[in-house]
Parts: structure tokens; C-alpha cells; sequence
């Protein structure tokens, strides 16, 4: 695969993945489906920030997470549910529950509007960990652009496995545009699926970074330049350090 | 993911090394430089992972390092997926993650386990 520039910096990075980044920070600055582009982006600084903020190393560090109270460091650009969201699934998600879940949404967020933060949050810890991982600064986060959210929501989402509702794939239709890469697609790839722009956003980024889709089930050979178990001690480590049971 | 990722080359795993700690699995090449590397990304440890990175650029090459720092960054976005939306764990490998190897792993210690969430 053809080497490319990697923005911002003198690196030279295979072409799939320097443009993923390109066109998901493009895709963070664009109108959503619940969020406009200037919250959008305002979602994206809110993650920068919760990683420095002090009431969330007081959370990390206590025994149970619902023990502690006090107030986050925010920008103040997003509401105090949308703050919590952003903040608790940056600095502890191995830690969130189900109640805690809904005591967000109880704080009148739509659960259309939650999900689409989390692919929000999740993105930008994915590019920003890249950037750490080589050594380079984070990208600037760009202007946001102007538009209405298209409000769409999947006539097929259903809360019934997940904390949030989703769309399974046989509850798919046309008009929610492409979602799976097959029936049998994994309950990662349909965290999402409420929201299945951001599904779509999320991953054409996540899939240049650890698999394409036809080959995280093909256990036998890696299309990266290190091996599958190589892939796979890493995963292990990274899951483990943040508690993640999936 | 890991287990089966051996098993098809042939290999056990010690899963417990992996995710609890050391990484040194000896049959998988620069394993535990891969998980110390894994840790200083986490962990925002710059002057660790400058340090193991420069080590995994001799090992696997430039192509090699971008392509493990790319694996350390898609799981930061995967685990905040997973545990903000409430996949269920026992979903975890299409429903292929034993009770045994969640238990071998530690994962059973986890809080949201523990919690019963």
C-alpha cells in the first residue's frame, strides 16, 4: 500500500490509514445526525480536557465510582449530562453501569444524542492515542461546519441486548444506508447502530487501525506488518489496563 | 481473539500474563516490548513509550511500529464503545469467550462483573 503524509507532522504512514484520519476529523467537524458540527467539535475539546481533569482522578482512584461527588473541569460548552458522558467514558469506562447510563439520559439527553457522543469520544481517544503512540502532537481540532443534524432515526433500534438501543442486522433497512459488513457482524460493530452515521464514521476509522472486517475472524494471517498474535497481545493489554470485559 | 490467534499457529497462551501484566509470552515475537509499549500509550507515559518505541522500531520496523501503535489506538476506542453502550461481554468472540477464559484471563475480577451489570 502507498505510503502518504500524515497531517501535521514528517511522517510517512500507509495511505488507508493517514486518510482515515483526514476524513474522520472532517467527519467530527460535519453536521451529525442529533449534534451540529459546533457540538460536534465541542465534544471532541471536552475529551482533551477530561483527560487532565482532577474530579475525574479523584473517580479513577476511588474504590467505587458512585462514591465520590463533585464537579468536573469543562469547558462549558456542553450541557452537565453531556460533560458527564464525555468525561466518565474518556477517563473510567471500565467502571460505568447501566444506572449510571440512565441517570445520564434522566439529565434530558436523547439516547440518539448519547450514542452519537460516544462514537465521538471513542474516535477522538483512537486518533489521539496514535499520535501519542508515535510520538507526535494531536491534531488541531478543526472548524466546525455548517448544517442541521438530520435527526434520522433507525425504524429497526430496539433496546433489548445493550444499554442502548440497537439495530440488529436483520432489523436493517435501506434508508439507514450501509451498516454491516455481514449478518453475523459482531456486538462491537453494533454498539452504534442507532445512530448508523456514526456506525459508518466510527468505523471506516477503527478498521484501518486494527482490521478490516473480512479478516478479524481469519486467525491464521495478519494484513498488517506484524503478526495476528503480535495484534492480539496488544489488544489483550490495552483491554486489560482499561478493564474492559468485552 | 489472542487465544485463537495462536491456537491457529499452534501455540498456547498464558492469557493472565497478557492482560494482568508482564506481556512476556514467550512464543509471541517482542510480546512483552508490545505490552509495555501498549502500557506507556495508556498510560500517557511519554518518556516510556519514546524509550520502546525506538526498541519496536529496530524489531519490527517503521511499518511494524505504525501498524502496532495503530492497534494500541483502535482499542481505545473500542473498550469506550463496548462499556458506554453496554455490550454484553458474553457476546465477547461471537459468544466464543468461555466462562473458563474470562475467569484464566481475570477478566471475572473486573468491575462490571463484579457488579453484575
Amino acid at each position: 500500500m502507498a505510503a502518504m503524509a500524515f497531517t501535521g507532522t514528517d511522517l510517512q504512514l500507509r495511505g488507508d490509514l493517514a486518510e482515515a484520519h483526514d476524513k474522520a476529523w472532517s467527519a467530527i467537524a460535519a453536521p451529525g445526525t442529533w449534534l451540529d458540527g459546533a457540538r460536534r467539535v465541542a465534544v471532541a475539546a471536552e475529551v482533551r480536557l477530561a483527560r487532565e481533569c482532577a474530579h475525574c482522578a479523584v473517580i479513577k482512584a476511588a474504590l467505587s465510582p458512585n462514591a465520590v461527588r463533585g464537579v468536573h473541569d469543562t469547558l462549558g460548552a456542553l450541557s452537565t449530562a453531556e460533560a458527564e458522558l464525555v468525561h466518565r467514558v474518556v477517563a473510567d469506562p471500565g467502571r460505568l453501569s447501566e444506572r449510571w447510563a440512565q441517570s445520564v439520559l434522566a439529565q434530558g439527553l436523547a439516547e440518539g444524542e448519547y450514542v452519537e457522543i460516544v462514537g465521538i469520544v471513542a474516535m477522538v481517544m483512537m486518533m489521539d492515542a496514535f499520535c501519542r503512540a508515535l510520538g507526535v502532537p494531536e491534531r488541531q481540532l478543526p472548524a466546525p461546519r455548517d448544517g442541521a443534524p438530520t435527526r434520522y432515526t433507525p425504524p429497526g433500534a430496539k433496546k433489548q441486548a445493550a444499554w442502548l438501543p440497537i439495530v440488529e442486522p436483520e432489523d436493517a433497512v435501506e434508508a439507514d444506508g450501509p451498516m454491516y459488513p455481514s449478518p453475523k457482524a459482531g456486538y462491537i460493530y453494533r454498539a452504534l447502530s442507532s445512530v448508523p452515521q456514526s456506525l459508518r464514521d466510527y468505523w471506516a476509522l477503527a478498521s484501518c487501525h486494527y482490521l478490516p472486517s473480512e479478516a478479524i475472524y481469519q486467525f491464521d494471517r495478519s494484513v498488517r506488518a506484524i503478526s495476528r498474535p503480535q495484534t492480539e497481545v496488544i489488544a489483550a493489554r490495552v483491554s486489560g489496563l482499561h478493564q474492559c470485559v468485552y | 481473539m489472542l487465544r485463537e490467534s495462536m491456537h491457529s499457529n499452534g501455540q498456547e497462551v498464558d492469557l493472565s500474563s497478557v492482560t494482568q501484566g508482564s506481556g512476556a509470552q514467550a512464543e509471541v515475537p517482542q510480546a512483552a516490548a508490545l505490552a509495555e509499549f501498549a502500557e506507556a500509550v495508556v498510560l500517557r507515559d511519554a518518556g516510556r513509550a519514546a524509550a520502546v518505541r525506538a526498541r519496536l522500531r529496530d524489531a519490527l520496523g517503521w511499518e511494524g511500529l505504525v501498524d502496532a501503535a495503530a492497534t494500541v489506538a483502535a482499542f481505545h476506542g473500542f473498550v469506550r464503545l463496548a462499556d458506554a453502550i453496554g455490550i454484553p461481554y458474553t457476546t465477547a468472540v461471537r459468544g466464543g469467550d468461555l466462562p473458563e477464559l474470562r475467569e484464566q484471563a481475570g477478566i471475572n475480577a473486573f468491575y462490571r462483573v463484579q457488579a453484575g451489570d
